[in-house]
């Protein structure tokens, strides 16, 4: 025999009444009373037959749900005399939390005979807590009533579903993620249209933004298997980065947010990075020690809370890494961007070849800028050297010297990281954006951070390069925290500090 | 109903329904667009009592413009209709311009300028109204200096009378709404920059600062 079951209405009154009189021998509803409950808008009723014939009116039972109201209410449940202990009931009431979770209840509440065993231990087989009893409830029988309570998890706030847009810098990222749990990530860069100006041009990334947005929406959606409906939230990034490419994510973001009616946070870029960790994790540790480092920034962040307290330890004065990567690069006739090109060199020439100086580590330096960084004046010291050689005609090894600048931009990175986890005693390390490909960074961070006690993190690097995922990462962890979404009316800021995590 | 939205110049949004204004707000300010943008598509939902799913087309000004600005307004124009899943169509900002004095009655051609910024003009010359009621462009759009512009219109022997309306996204959805009666609505959205990106090709080999003596 298998469950058959559907909404009741009104043409099963006279069945239901049948089992309704046979089930509730003293107290069954009047006819009137069960016909109102069936028809009344606030409520469904469910019917259980033995076979699709509907031959059989095994069961029935309804839920009671106001509009707008977080709480449901199982009104009634009866399974018939000969159809008991097989399992129905459960999977009537199985219906019934399906449907409260449905229509957005937060929790459900029923009453049950104090007296009646075989229903409270259902109840309580399917989570519902025994929370209250009503004295002598049950008349004339004058039996109290246990109230329960089944807390549902809630799923707007528990595991909002969120889309992040990024658009600092040169990659279009759009992102969707559920809570912690990453759906889609869609990046299209405008890396290649760079390329022949050997490093980012501002309107020419802001340009491709606006012509790649639609496109990535749609195959966010599509990876993701979602509908723009179903969203939470959005998430935009609004700075720091690019101030014209920032301003076409802003635009995008608040249009979609009006259209679809979902609330809006501007998020920090920087922070995103660190919050990305999330979606690998479950959750980001703190206190932590933050590198992040691309062609735009060198910062490093100490965070003693994703949400509300990240502070910057210090960043680039002048050059930032990836940057100064994309200039030797070019110097040596090796292409962009220099990253990926410097290692394909650097994997072939020796470290230790030429000793370029470290920028900021002598200890003058280091006193005022213990946890900055700076890459102009290695950058002119290869230049230099290169002039040197070239000038003498004598011939020198390009692997070499990209070994040797890698080694130089590396050594800094990772020293003072250290030293920031030393110093601030915290023995975590989160590494973050697009020179996190570089594989000699990794590879020192891993070493340092094994012999000095530091556990290392570093993201997958479709997270760690700029992406929307770690945007919607961190929108999700400020619906989650029950954040207020952010003012319609913020702007993008190029320079936001790290302290502004959300901007309101 | 068709949202219109345009950053040309300030910020321009208008709700067009059957041929008429339904509403329009207009923020003059043009450093503000990414501020204002959605406010602005709001309030005009809202004063209107519009669910944002009751518009169906949605039309973004195309400039030509200053580029950071313009940009905003269509992207906003790009996502509010994928929001929606409504229509998505471009028109020239300054046939919206256009479209208000020839609908006034201006029958002489139409100088129709904006500015572009760096000591140059945006500029269209049009003639008259077609049998939809769409501005008829003879000259532009284009990008010149404005002596540039001058010498070019004395070359051609052009006598006109200049634009004075100010851009408001309410000329353009009435615009757009003629052309959609016609079926002409245009669904390319991209920017009339007119202008390649400012960037210059480094030397092949550039060496940085001075060279090394001795």
């Amino acid at each position: 025999m298998t469950l058959h079951l559907r909404l009741a209405t009104e043409a099963d009154l006279a069945k239901i009444m049948q089992l309704e009189n046979a089930s509730f021998a003293t107290d069954a509803w009047p006819e009137e009373s069960m016909r109102f409950e069936l028809t009344a808008p606030h409520t469904s009723y469910f019917v259980a037959f033995d076979t699709s014939e509907e031959q059989n009116l095994i069961g029935y039972g309804g839920l009671a749900k106001l509009q707008g109201s977080p709480q449901a209410d199982i009104q009634t449940i009866a399974i018939s005399q000969e159809s008991r202990g097989k399992g129905f009931g459960k999977k009537l009431l199985e219906r019934l939390i399906e449907e409260a979770v449905n229509q957005q209840a937060q929790e459900i509440f029923l009453e049950v005979r104090a007296d009646n065993e075989v229903a409270q231990n259902l109840y309580l087989a399917l989570g519902f807590e025994h929370i209250d009893t009503r004295k002598r409830y049950y008349q004339p029988a004058d039996v109290d009533a246990w109230v329960m309570r089944l807390k549902l998890q809630k799923q707007n706030t528990a595991q909002p579903l969120v889309l992040g847009i990024e658009s600092s810098c040169d990659e279009t990222g759009i992102g969707i993620v559920r809570g912690n749990t990453l759906l889609a990530n869609v990046i299209s860069s405008s890396m290649d249209l760079h390329a022949r100006f050997g490093g980012v041009v501002p309107e020419i990334a802001a340009r491709a933004h606006l012509e790649a947005l639609q496109p990535t929406l749609e195959k966010a959606l599509k990876e993701a298997q979602i509908d723009l409906s179903e969203l939470d939230a959005i998430a935009v990034t609004n700075g720091p980065g690019l101030a014209g490419a920032l301003m076409v994510g802003v635009g995008a973001a608040k249009a979609l947010a009006v259209a679809t009616g979902k609330p809006l946070y501007a998020v920090n870029h920087l922070v995103g990075h660190v919050g990305v960790d999330v979606l690998e994790r479950g959750e980001v540790i703190t206190p932590t020690i933050a590198l992040l480092v691309s062609g735009g920034h060198t910062s490093l962040l100490k965070v003693n809370d994703l949400l509300d307290d990240v502070e910057l330890l210090g960043e680039t004065i002048d050059d930032a890494a990836g940057e100064a990567f994309d200039k030797i690069a070019r110097l040596l006739d090796l292409g962009y961007p220099g990253g990926p090109k410097i290692d394909e060199q650097a994997a072939k020439g020796d470290p230790k070849a030429i000793r370029f100086p470290r920028g900021l580590t002598l200890p003058k330096d280091m006193e005022k800028h213990r946890y900055d960084f700076s890459f102009s004046g290695l950058k002119t010291a290869v230049a230099r050297w290169v002039e040197v050689k070239e000038a003498a005609n004598e011939p020198y090894s390009i692997p070499d010297v990209a070994a040797s600048f890698r080694e130089a931009v590396v050594d800094v990175l990772v020293t003072k990281a250290v030293n920031a986890c030393l110093d601030n005693k915290i023995p975590r390390l989160l590494l973050g954006g697009g020179v996190v490909a570089n594989a000699r960074l990794r590879e020192l961070a891993k070493e340092k951070c094994e012999a000095n006690g530091i556990e290392l993190r570093i993201p997958a690097f479709s997270l760690c390069t700029d992406n929307g995922a770690m945007i919607a990462a961190l929108g999700a962890q400020l619906v989650m925290a029950g954040r207020k979404p952010s003012n319609l009316e913020f702007g993008a800021n190029s320079t936001l500090p790290v302290t502004t995590v959300q901007t309101i | 109903m068709i949202l219109a939205i345009d950053t040309s110049a300030g910020t321009s949004v208008a709700l067009i329904e059957d041929g008429l204004i339904r509403a329009e707000i207009t923020v003059d300010d043009n450093m503000r667009h990414a501020e204002v943008i959605g406010e602005t598509i709001a309030k005009i939902l809202a004063t209107t009592d519009t669910k944002p799913n009751q518009i169906k087309t949605v039309v973004a000004g195309r400039g030509p413009a200053p580029f950071t600005g313009l940009r905003v307004g269509i992207a906003a124009a790009t996502m509010f209709a994928a929001g929606v899943g409504a229509k998505l169509y471009g028109v020239c900002s300054l046939d919206a311009i256009a479209f208000n004095e020839l609908t006034r009655g201006e029958t002489r051609p139409l100088l129709v300028t904006a500015d572009a910024r760096r000591k140059e003009v945006y500029w269209a010359i049009y003639e008259g109204l077609d049998q939809d009621g769409v501005p008829i462009m003879i000259h532009g759009p284009a990008v010149n200096k404005p002596q540039d512009l001058e010498e070019l219109l004395k070359e051609r022997n052009l006598v006109t009378v200049e634009a004075k309306a100010p851009m408001r996204a309410s000329d353009l959805g009435l615009l757009a709404h003629n052309l959609q009666k016609a079926n002409r609505l245009d669904t390319d959205t991209a920017a009339l920059y007119l202008r390649a990106a400012d960037a210059v090709e480094p030397k092949p080999n550039q060496r940085f600062g001075k060279a090394v003596s001795g």
